[in-house]
């Protein structure tokens, strides 16, 4: 693996970003619009003392959020032609996958350091609150596998009509294994459940999905631009 | 010639095989099998509900090896190979769900069950597979389209076991277990008209596909001949 190209890859889309302010900002005007709206659909009365349905909201609305991210994902490739210079590139196929996914993981987490102190504030203050720990950690591991799997379905649908309908139709099938192990366990550590299993093992199946999605999207990556 | 003679032959064995299958399966399932003791004579659905489950399952199986081929070999009519399966996966995921929500109603009393394990996997996974359809139709017919269908496919294999343990470590269960994993919870008769069932419903899938791959060929040898019709007159 040509860690240099790489390099050279993620730093090209974190410049673009800084550059152009195109998806970060919007997504976290997006997830704090949603935490809005979640907050007002749901009624402050509904929500007391309820974390557990706000954790669960923070997934859905992580979800949605970074489907907005991946909607962009491979536009600049795709509009300014970008794709012809990297396709030209003396680089595995495989790593231009690896950086997009790198760089959209960044994104991610650029976006949640702004929407974690908002959801606290608008839904955890009063009451019971997950353990943060855990929810940082489901929130990074969540992120690596969103960003891997999600680099490649927008690699997918980047060149096909329609392309913004159908990405969310092709990725959220599988956001919801991440959003069913995510919500238990954090919201395990507010009231601690006696059967079933424990936060280890749920945060050890975020982890097994990264690995999963990680090596299909650097196996798969190639046949999905070989044009 | 010869070939599709070939063809014509296999297509009819499996028809065949399913047409003796069926009828005995239904036999067997409303005259022969005992009610069971705990839920009844209602129970006789779960000869239909697992087995279609278990022919999606290989449908779906049988898709995606296919796909992985097509991405291997470059081969061409891997892909009608692996799309023609999907298809049908799709058609009998649609009779699991309708058959198993039956089921939810009789055995619980709610025509869908969010603690069920079996009925949220496969939900998940059914999902994956209409977005699969999505994906097929955006892309025009030719090799880009086959490429996208494979690799999608492929995703699905790394989601349905994710989809199994994501279930099981997010719920507790409620959902009749049968199998287990020390053995099998019925009696020779059930167990008799359970295999009967499995092998009608595969012998039915099978033979609905060789009707459908021989529609598709023939879609795709009328398109050649008109094309060719257009260019002579041309």
């Amino acid at each position: 693996m040509n860690g240099r190209a790489l390099a050279a890859l993620v730093r090209k889309d974190i410049l673009i970003e800084l550059r152009g302010r195109e998806v970060v900002p919007s997504m976290a005007v997006f997830v704090g619009a949603a935490f809005v709206l979640f907050r007002f659909g749901l009624g402050g009365a509904n929500l007391a003392g309820g974390a557990r349905a706000a954790t669960g909201m923070l997934w859905v609305a992580i979800v949605f959020t970074s489907l907005l991210g991946l909607a962009r994902a491979f536009a600049h490739e795709r509009e300014s032609r970008v794709w012809d210079g990297l396709l030209a590139a003396p680089v595995d196929r495989a790593l231009l996958w690896l950086a997009r996914a790198c760089s959209t993981c960044l994104f991610l987490i650029a976006v949640q350091a702004v929407a974690l102190p908002v959801f606290w504030l608008f839904f955890l203050q009063e009451g019971p609150a997950p353990s943060y720990p855990v929810l940082v950690a489901a929130v990074l591991l969540a992120d690596v596998g969103i960003a891997c799997l999600g680099s490649l379905l927008a690699g997918l649908a980047s060149s096909v009509r329609a392309r913004e309908v159908l990405l969310p139709a092709l990725y959220l099938p599988f956001a919801i294994p991440v959003v069913l192990a995510a919500v238990r366990v954090t919201t395990d550590t507010i009231s601690p459940q006696t059967s079933g299993f424990g936060t280890l093992e749920r945060l050890g199946f975020l982890a097994l999905y990264d690995t999963v999605f990680a090596l299909l999207g650097w196996a798969l990556f190639e046949y999905v631009v070989e044009d | 010639m010869a070939h599709t003679a070939a063809r014509l032959d296999r297509a009819t064995a499996a028809a065949l095989v399913a047409a003796v299958l069926m009828p005995a399966a239904v036999a067997l399932i409303f005259f022969y099998v005992p009610s069971d003791a705990d839920q009844g004579y209602s129970q006789r659905i779960f000869y239909f509900h697992v087995p279609i489950a278990l022919t999606t399952y290989t449908l779906f199986a049988w898709g995606a090896v296919n796909a992985a081929r097509y991405l291997w070999t470059g081969r061409e009519a891997l892909d009608l190979q692996s799309y023609v399966p999907m298809h049908l996966g799709v058609i009998f995921g649609s009779l699991t769900l309708i058959t198993g929500s039956i089921w939810a109603h009789i055995s619980w009393g709610t025509w869908w069950d969010w603690g069920s394990r079996e009925l949220n996997t496969f939900l998940i996974i059914f999902l994956f597979y209409c977005a699969y359809f999505m994906l097929r139709f955006s892309v025009e017919p030719g090799e880009r389209r086959s490429r996208y269908s494979a690799v999608y496919a492929l995703l699905g294999v790394g989601l349905i076991p994710l989809s199994v343990l994501a279930v099981r470590l997010a719920q507790d269960a409620l959902h009749p277990i049968v199998f287990r994993s020390n053995g099998i919870n019925m009696d020779g008769s059930m167990f008799l008209t359970f295999l009967v069932a499995l092998a009608a419903m595969l012998s039915l899938a099978v033979s609905m596909y060789q009707v459908e791959m021989r529609g598709k060929r023939i879609d795709e040898r009328l398109a050649q001949l008109r094309r060719l019709a257009r260019e002579a007159a041309a």
